[in-house]
């Protein structure tokens, strides 16, 4: 960690570090954890009343143990810890960011262990992890990542700086998916190394936003202006266009190289927010979401799994059986839960030995919640995020630089956005992605590369933090025959 | 609170300092505040500041997730009842597996459908009588739900509520029981005489009454036995024979069977031509006497009548020509009255969509509407051929019952309807009433068609065509119908009508497929049924 080398003081320019109580955090964190344990305690009495009911009256074995006290006492207590560690450390983060991911994580833990347990089993060693325990683990190093970002990063130039290298490694990380990468769903996301395997689509969004933070930041005042006319068109210098296009060109060969039609939509929509904010021209959206939309048409016409995703969108009661089944059984879902839902651990696990939404986990835990917690639970979880997006933008709002501005901008949207296009497939506003839902669904990556993003979010929230590093000389001075007015 | 720590000079700041020539100065100002400037590491010279921008972006994620509340509030709170009852729904099946569905009895209370467990737990369905087959229906754990049975699979099984607030205790204390019955309108013994009546011929009989709508019998043959659908054991060797016979006894066909009407729709022409004032009842056609010899040229088309020599040479008015059945009459009045009118004043009794009703229904109509004259027909020779009953013109047992309904109510026509009470413990419960769907005539037009349907079965040259249809010392009102259906096979033999004439109680609609003549198989048998009626129900 050559960044954190940097970023540490010399011994001579040591702060004392001061304990600085953090009480809304505190008390927050308080509510959730009152919120978890309800919802925890509920979860058990069902389960033991289906049991029961289940033992006299034979209605088909739900195939699962009854759900871990340890483990909702096991991720408490880290919050609690990350919460005293914060405290000690005394430095001037957000304090609503914890808690509101930290109620989405525990209720994403709360279902990962209602579900059944032997829906994700991995072996370490002679122990064998399963589902709620797995995400659990997850969990923990997530908070710990989170932790380690919001202490420990103090200055922001190992990101900025680099950014040429950070783009690099993430086109890399892509190639490397396309070579080395195993096929799940006819899609390609998933990246085996040795024992490590993750979904690099999740890690490559934060770097995105990273570069497109720095290389917006720089050229924004060019990209605002009107310098080149293409009929009634009116767009910036043409070399200042090229990276955009480029990153139009990547996001359709997400889709044409993996498959991955969640990732391409995301970091399309988080290209376009943040080119957005950056130049506020909205003229660049609208034009984005055109190129989208007929790049979208072409793929339509070209691979039979983008035309199968959108003949499910439109009517999945088509083949309500067949290539239907997720979307009308998620509907389902919702429809049992109806206002209220139908209690924690009460919603239908399994038909016959099978999951109704074979990928619950991942891509449809919100029809889960939907049923189980109803309307008024959804309404919750999207409130989360939103106050997610919030303190992120709030962060991006009083940053010190437009660099921070953007990075901070991008980190909140980046969630947000891949928030509403997952629980929009969900619902079947826009054709089924399948991404995950953050900090919510089962998976390494996922839960790791939003820690990433969190934590970063709460170190640029820092309001005792560093200014920003002096500019850079630029080795580039725009286009021949243009003059920086200095 | 405590002092700041110092701020820590970053290893880069050394020897380089932070004022530069267009600094402000070591702590910038937040970009997101109105009056930001530029700031070191910034190249954004005269572009606007991002807060306002950022404060646009999140307005537009928070309308985003507006629409995924919205979203979600469809789904779950306006859609939620019609996905919660879908019969794939995987909870509808679970529940059906161990729920006992509600009873359904006839309008007496003798059951007709009931439910008991089988010696695993698993509920299974009874049906007492295979008459009633094709309008109960059947539930069973391998072919799913039909009739009735399908229609009502939600309140039989207790997933509706009759109010929101209700499924919300509901949440609460989940063994609520919200199972409901249905009472019918149906005559248990009257659906059996009809079936016998039926016999071994393939046909469908309605019997309703025309004053509220309650449906007495709807009969269907031929029948299949329900309860060996139900039981598991005999459920698939059952089904296959069932789909395997030629003569469909799965078809309900007093509801789904649409049949070339033949001279039973002469009614439905005369109410169009009446209410629409094409024609009075006193209308005659000078070059009607004539055509019944040597038929009536319509655009090339020769239209043949020819079988009531009786009347020869003089020209029949209304009364006329419903008691002697004249084509070349109704022809020249579906004529008069033109496509457009026809078809118009016909969906007013409940042609060309399906009827309102709690079984599903096949919809009635005059012609395929696949011509280009007015009202979809082809030329003057097809809207000349379904004015008596023939050309492309089929309707459906149900719908030509309502048809004598309205002419024995006056005029009004009602909503047919079989479930006449929700019945059970729970919100659900409640009374179906009679409902008034339209008015479609007037009430002298009513009686005029009334007194002309009355000619021609009790008068003297309509006995000759209606043999047996009139209940003895009861006046008795209809028509029959012998619907040629091409080929050399028998016609379809028809009869529709009420009794008594002055405030009728009961309205029937007979067709027997292939029974010949409609004086001679479809007329004795309703004359039968209506005979039964009285005798149930006490003579006027």
């Amino acid at each position: 960690m050559s960044a954190l080398a940097q970023a540490r003081p010399t011994s001579r320019q040591l702060p004392r570090i001061r304990p600085r109580p953090r009480p809304v955090e505190f008390g927050l964190l308080a509510i959730v954890a009152m919120a978890l344990l309800v919802g925890g305690a509920s979860l058990g009495a069902t389960e033991h009343w289906l049991k029961a009911q289940a033992g006299g009256e034979k209605l088909g074995a739900f195939g699962f143990a009854p759900p871990d006290p340890r483990g909702l006492g096991v991720y408490l207590g880290a919050l609690l810890v990350v919460h005293i560690v914060f405290v000690l450390a005394g430095r001037r983060t957000d304090q609503v960011l914890l808690p509101a991911v930290a109620m989405l994580g525990g209720i994403g833990l709360l279902l990962m262990q209602r579900l059944p347990q032997d829906l994700v089993t991995q072996s370490l060693g002679s122990f064998e992890l399963r589902l709620g325990q797995l995400q659990l683990l997850w969990l923990l190093i997530s908070l710990a990542v989170t932790a380690t970002l919001a202490l420990l990063v103090r200055s922001d130039h190992w990101l900025r700086a680099y950014k040429y290298t950070w783009a690099a490694a993430g086109v890399a990380l892509l190639a490397m998916t396309f070579v080395f990468g195993t096929d799940t769903n006819g899609e390609r996301l998933t990246l085996s190394i040795g024992p490590i395997s993750g979904q690099p689509s999740e890690l490559l969004k934060v770097i995105l936003v990273v570069f497109l933070a720095a290389y917006l930041s720089e050229n924004r005042s060019l990209l605002a202006e009107e310098s080149t006319r293409i009929g009634p068109l009116r767009l910036p210098p043409i070399p200042y266009l090229a990276p955009m296009v480029a990153m139009w060109a990547i996001a359709l060969g997400v889709v044409v190289v993996q498959g991955d039609l969640g990732a391409a939509l995301l970091f399309f929509a988080v290209f376009l927010a943040l080119l957005f904010v950056a130049t506020g021209r909205l003229s660049f959206v609208i034009g984005g979401m055109v190129l989208f939309l007929a790049g979208s048409f072409v793929l339509y016409q070209l691979f039979g799994h983008v035309q199968q995703r959108v003949d499910n969108w439109l009517d999945p009661f088509r083949d309500p059986l067949g290539s239907g089944f997720q979307t009308v059984q998620a509907l389902y879902a919702f429809a049992r839960g109806g206002l209220l839902g139908v209690g924690l651990g009460a919603g239908l696990p399994t038909i016959a030995g099978h999951l109704p939404v074979p990928a619950v986990h991942t891509d449809y835990p919100l029809a889960a919640l939907g049923e189980e917690l109803g309307l008024v639970g959804l309404l919750a979880i999207f409130g989360l995020y939103l106050v997610i997006v919030e303190r992120g933008l709030r962060i991006a709002a009083t940053a010190h630089d437009e660099f921070r501005a953007l990075l901070a901008a991008g980190l909140s949207l980046v969630i947000g956005i891949q928030a509403f296009i997952i629980a929009a497939g969900n619902l079947k506003l826009i054709p089924l992605t399948g991404i995950t839902l953050p900090f919510i669904s089962y998976g390494g990556s996922s839960l790791l590369a939003n820690a990433l993003a969190v934590g970063l979010l709460l170190a640029l929230s820092d309001r005792g933090a560093v200014p920003p590093p002096p500019p850079r000389r630029r080795r580039w001075r725009g286009l021949p025959g243009r003059r920086r007015t200095r | 609170m405590t002092a700041e720590p110092p701020t820590p000079r970053e290893p880069w700041d050394e020897g380089r300092g932070w004022v530069l020539d267009d600094a402000e100065g070591p702590t910038p100002a937040p970009v997101g505040t109105a009056g930001w400037s530029p700031t070191p590491g910034s190249s954004a010279r005269g572009a606007r500041p991002v807060g306002a921008n950022i404060v646009r972006t999140g307005i537009a994620l928070v309308l985003a997730f507006a629409v995924l509340a919205v979203g979600a509030g469809w789904w779950q709170v306006i859609e939620a009842q019609r996905l919660s009852t879908r019969p794939d729904n995987p909870s509808v099946i679970a529940a059906a597996r161990r729920t006992l569905r509600g009873q359904i009895v006839d309008r007496s209370g003798t059951w007709l459908a009931r439910s008991v467990r089988d010696k695993n737990g698993e509920a299974q369905r009874q049906y007492r009588d295979p008459s009633v087959s094709d309008v109960v229906g059947y539930a069973s754990a391998q072919f799913g739900t039909a009739g009735l049975e399908r229609a009502y699979n939600a309140q039989l099984l207790g997933l509706t509520t009759g109010d929101p607030l209700a499924g919300l205790t509901g949440k609460l204390f989940p063994n609520a029981n919200q199972v409901l019955g249905l009472q019918l309108s149906l005559d248990l013994r009257l659906q059996r005489a009809a079936v016998a009546g039926l016999g071994t011929d393939r046909g469908a009989v309605v019997m309703l009454d025309p004053t509220t709508g309650e449906v007495l019998a709807l009969a269907s043959t031929p029948t299949f036995n329900a309860s060996a659908i139900a039981n598991p054991a005999t459920a698939a060797a059952t089904m296959k024979a069932l789909q395997a016979n030629k003569d469909l006894p799965l078809l309900p066909r007093a509801t789904l069977g649409q049949y070339v009407p033949g001279s039973v729709l002469k009614i439905v022409t005369a109410i169009a031509g009446l209410d629409s004032g094409a024609i009075t009842p006193s209308t005659t056609y000078p070059q009607q006497p004539a055509a019944e010899k040597t038929g009536l040229l319509v655009d090339g088309f020769r239209i043949t009548d020819g079988h009531h020599p009786q009347t020869d040479g003089r020209a029949l008015d209304l009364y006329g020509a419903t008691e002697v059945s004249c084509n070349i009459w109704y022809a020249l009045t579906g004529i008069q009255i033109g496509g457009a009118r026809f078809v118009s004043e016909a969906s007013k009794l409940g042609f060309g969509q399906p009827l309102p009703f709690d079984l599903p229904t096949a919809p009635s109509r005059l012609t395929n509407g696949q011509g280009s004259a007015p009202g979809g027909f082809a030329d003057d020779a097809e809207l000349a051929s379904a004015a008596f009953g023939q050309g492309e013109a089929v309707v459906t047992p149900l719908q030509m019952a309502l048809v004598a309904g309205v002419v024995a109510d006056d005029g009004w026509l009602m909503k047919p309807h079989l479930v006449t009470a929700l019945t059970g413990t729970s919100s659900g419960a409640r009374t179906i009433a009679p409902d008034t769907w339209r008015r479609v005539l007037s009430s002298e037009d009513a009686g005029a068609i009334k007194q002309a349907m009355e000619q021609a079965v009790e008068g003297d040259l309509g006995r000759l065509f209606t043999t047996g249809a009139a209940v003895p010392g009861i006046p008795t009102a209809g028509k029959s119908g012998t619907a040629q259906l091409g080929g050399t096979g028998e016609p379809n033999s028809w009869f529709i009508g009420f009794a008594p004439v002055d405030h009728p109680k009961v309205a029937i609609a007979v067709v027997v497929e292939q029974g010949g003549r409609g004086g001679e198989r479809a007329a004795p048998l309703a004359g039968n049924l209506l005979a039964q009626y009285f005798t149930l129900y006490g003579r006027p």
